[in-house]
C-alpha cells in the first residue's frame, strides 16, 4: 500500500480549545498533588534506585508511577517523562537511569495500579464517554500524565530546566499532548503517535484499538456528530500548534495499528521549527524502533545533558 | 537437564484441573459483533477452582471453521485479537483469547502485577502462578476443540512460552506459533539480560540469593525443551533478531527437540515483516486462499 506523505487531516481545532483545556487545568490546580515516594528494594539494583510513585490528578485520582535515578548521585540531573502504550503496562525506567537521567514513567487512571478509581478496561477506554468531552475518559488521562511533570518539579535531584519526553503509540501521542501543554518539556520524542487524527485513522485502519470506535459508530451511527466534537478537544493534531520545543518523531510505513498518514499529517501541523520526521519504509507499529533507539539518545542527550554521542 | 519429577508433576497438575469442571457460560457482546463475526464473553473454571474470561469470535456461514487459540499472554489487557490485527481475521477464523488468571478480567480474587507475575512462588513449583497459567491455557484450548464451529484439523495456537506448553499437555493443537520470551533456559539466561520480563528473575534472585538453587528447580519444571518432545503439532518458532537473547541458533536445543516439523523465523526487527510472516504461514496451513483480503491495509501489497 502506498502511502502519501501529503496526507491531510480532516480535524479541525475547536474554536473554544484553548478555553477547554485552560478551564481543565484550573480544576486540575485546585488538586493538591501529594507526591508519595516510596522506595522498591527489590527492583533497585547497584547501579539503579527504583521507587514507586503516587500522585494525585484530576477527579482525585491517584496515580501511580515507577521512578529510578542513578544511584549514588548527589547532583541535579536531566529527567525523562515516559508514556506507555494503550494496552502495555508501564515499565519500569531502568534504562534510562542507567543513561544517566531521572525517569518517571507514568500509569495513568485505569493502568494496572491506578485503577482503584476509574477503570474502563481494555478494550472500552477509547470509547468510555466519547460523546461528551467534559467526563471523556482521555480528559482525565491526559491531565494524569501531564502532571508527571509536576512530579518531576518536585524532586530535588531534577534539573528543572532539563526534562524532556517520550512515548510510542499511545505514548507517542500523551507525549505531543505534553510537549504542547506544559512548557517546562525542553525536548520531545514521539513515536507512532496514536491519539492524533482519530477520525482520519478509523478510516485508514481496522485494527484494535483504533476499531473500538467503529465498533461503537456501527452500534451508534446517530452519535456520530458528538463523537466527532468530543475527538477535536483530544486530538493530538489539535494540540500540535502549540509545540515549541526541539521534536522528533519516528512512524512505520506499514504501521497496522497508526495509519502513517496520520503521522504525515500530524508533523505537518506541529509548531516548532526545530522538528524532525523519520520515516521508516519496510516497518510497521514499532516504527524502526531497533534502529530509532539511538536517534532518540542522541536527540536526548545533546538537548538534555549538552552531550554529543556518536 | 529435564526434572525426573517434570512429568509426575504435569500429569497431577492435570488430574487437578479434570477435576475443576468448566462450567462454561457463554455471552454475545453485540458492541464487538459485525456483519462478518459475532463476538462472545466465555467465562469458566480452570485449576483452583479459579474463574476464567476470554473472548470467543465465530465467524458469520456455515463452518467449521479453522481457529486460532490467542493463549494466556504475559500482560495485565486481555486482547479479542492481538493490536493491529486486522479485524476481518475474524470473518475466516474462529478466533478464541484467553486471559489467565490474574489478567484484567480474571483477576479476581488474584490480580497479577507486571512485573511480578513471573516471580509469584515461583521457589516451588506446587505454588508458583504458572502452573496454574498453563493448567489455564490447557483448559481454554480443552474448550476451542470441543467448539462445534472448529475445524479439529485447523486449530492454531498462538502466544509465547505458554501456547507451546498448553500443546504439549493436551490435545488438539494442529500447529503452534510460539515466540519464547520467559521460560526457555531463563535461569542461564536472565543473568545476560536487564530487560523485563527476565529482569524479575534477576530482582528476584538479588533480593533472595539463598533461593537461587529453589528458583532453578521451580524453572526446570518449565523449561520449553522439556515441554517439547510432547509437540507434534506443526510449529512456526518465532525467534528474536540474530545477535539477540532469543536468537535462532540460541533456540536450536529446542527447534532439535520438538516432536513434529518446526520452522523457525528469526526476527527482522520489524513488526510488519515479523507479523506478515506468521500470518502468511497460518494462512497456508489453514487452506485460506485470500490472505490478502484479511491483512490490515498497510500490509497488504495494493
Amino acid at each position: 500500500m502506498t502511502v502519501s506523505a501529503e496526507y491531510r487531516s480532516k480535524v479541525r481545532k475547536p474554536d473554544d480549545f484553548d478555553a477547554f483545556w485552560a478551564d481543565v487545568l484550573r480544576q486540575a490546580a485546585t488538586v493538591p498533588l501529594a507526591p508519595e515516594i516510596v522506595p522498591d528494594p527489590l527492583r533497585s539494583s547497584e547501579d539503579v534506585e527504583t521507587f514507586q510513585v503516587f500522585y494525585t490528578s484530576l477527579e482525585h485520582v491517584r496515580i501511580a508511577a515507577w521512578y529510578c535515578r542513578p544511584a549514588r548521585r548527589a547532583e541535579r540531573m536531566p529527567a525523562i517523562l515516559l508514556s506507555p502504550g494503550y494496552q502495555m503496562d508501564p515499565p519500569i525506567p531502568k534504562e534510562w537511569a542507567r543513561k544517566g537521567y531521572v525517569a518517571l514513567s507514568v500509569a495513568p487512571r485505569g493502568k494496572l495500579r491506578s485503577l482503584g478509581q476509574f477503570n474502563p478496561g481494555y478494550p472500552n477506554l477509547l470509547t468510555h464517554n466519547i460523546v461528551d468531552r467534559h467526563t471523556y475518559a482521555y480528559r482525565g488521562f491526559y491531565v494524569d500524565t501531564w502532571r508527571g511533570i509536576d512530579f518531576l518539579l518536585s524532586r530535588p535531584e531534577v534539573d528543572a530546566s532539563q526534562i524532556g519526553v517520550t512515548g510510542s503509540s499511545q505514548g507517542g501521542g500523551l507525549t505531543i499532548t505534553t510537549a504542547a501543554m506544559r512548557p517546562e518539556v525542553r525536548a520531545a520524542a514521539a513515536g507512532a503517535p496514536y491519539l492524533c487524527g482519530f477520525m482520519d485513522a478509523i478510516e485508514l485502519t481496522h485494527t484494535y484499538p483504533y476499531e473500538e470506535i467503529n465498533d461503537y459508530l456501527r452500534r451508534h451511527p446517530d452519535r456520530r456528530p458528538e463523537v466527532e466534537e468530543t475527538l477535536a478537544y483530544f486530538d493530538g493534531i489539535s494540540f500540535a500548534d502549540a509545540i515549541s520545543c526541539p521534536i522528533i518523531v519516528n512512524i512505520g510505513l506499514q504501521d497496522n495499528v497508526v495509519p502513517p498518514e496520520t503521522g504525515y499529517a500530524l508533523f505537518d501541523r506541529i509548531g516548532s521549527r526545530d522538528k524532525q520526521l523519520y520515516p521508516y519504509d519496510g516497518h510497521g507499529h514499532e516504527a524502526g524502533r531497533f534502529r530509532h533507539t539511538a536517534v532518540v539518545d542522541r536527540f536526548f542527550a545533546r538537548h538534555l545533558q549538552g552531550a554529543e554521542i556518536r | 537437564m529435564v526434572p525426573e519429577t517434570f512429568g509426575e508433576y504435569w500429569q497431577a497438575t492435570l488430574d487437578d484441573l479434570g477435576r475443576c469442571p468448566a462450567r462454561v457460560e457463554i455471552d454475545p457482546i453485540p458492541l464487538r459483533s459485525t456483519d462478518f463475526a459475532t463476538l462472545y464473553g466465555v467465562r469458566l473454571t480452570s485449576l483452583g477452582p479459579y474463574r476464567l474470561f476470554g473472548y470467543l469470535s465465530v465467524p458469520v456461514g456455515i463452518g467449521p471453521f479453522p481457529a486460532i487459540y490467542y493463549a494466556p499472554k504475559y500482560q495485565s489487557v486481555l486482547e479479542i485479537i492481538p493490536q493491529g490485527t486486522a479485524n476481518l481475521q475474524r470473518s475466516r477464523y474462529v478466533t478464541f483469547s484467553l486471559a489467565g488468571r490474574g489478567q484484567r478480567n480474571a483477576d479476581t480474587p488474584y490480580a497479577a502485577m507486571f512485573p511480578g507475575l513471573l516471580t509469584d512462588g515461583i521457589d516451588d513449583p506446587a505454588s508458583y502462578v504458572f502452573r496454574g497459567i498453563v493448567a489455564d491455557a490447557v483448559r481454554g484450548l480443552e474448550f476451542l476443540r470441543a467448539r462445534s464451529e472448529v475445524d479439529p484439523a485447523r486449530v492454531v495456537v498462538v502466544g509465547n512460552d505458554v501456547a507451546l506448553m498448553a500443546a504439549a499437555l493436551t490435545s488438539g493443537a494442529t500447529h503452534v506459533v510460539t515466540t519464547p520470551a520467559l521460560f526457555y533456559r531463563t535461569a542461564e539466561l536472565a543473568p545476560r539480560t536487564q530487560a523485563y520480563p527476565l529482569e524479575e528473575i534477576n530482582d528476584y534472585l538479588r533480593a533472595f540469593p539463598a533461593r537461587a538453587e529453589s528458583v532453578r528447580r521451580t524453572l526446570a519444571s518449565f523449561d520449553l525443551v522439556a515441554f517439547a518432545p510432547r509437540v507434534t503439532a506443526t510449529t512456526l518458532v518465532m525467534a528474536s533478531a540474530p545477535g539477540s537473547l532469543l536468537d535462532g541458533a540460541a533456540l536450536g536445543p529446542l527447534r532439535s527437540a520438538l516432536g513434529g516439523p518446526v520452522t523457525v523465523h528469526d526476527s527482522e526487527q520489524s513488526s510488519f515483516k515479523d507479523g506478515l510472516y506468521a500470518e502468511r504461514w497460518m494462512a497456508a496451513r489453514c487452506g485460506i486462499p485470500d490472505v490478502e483480503a484479511i491483512l490490515p491495509e498497510h500490509w497488504r501489497a495494493t
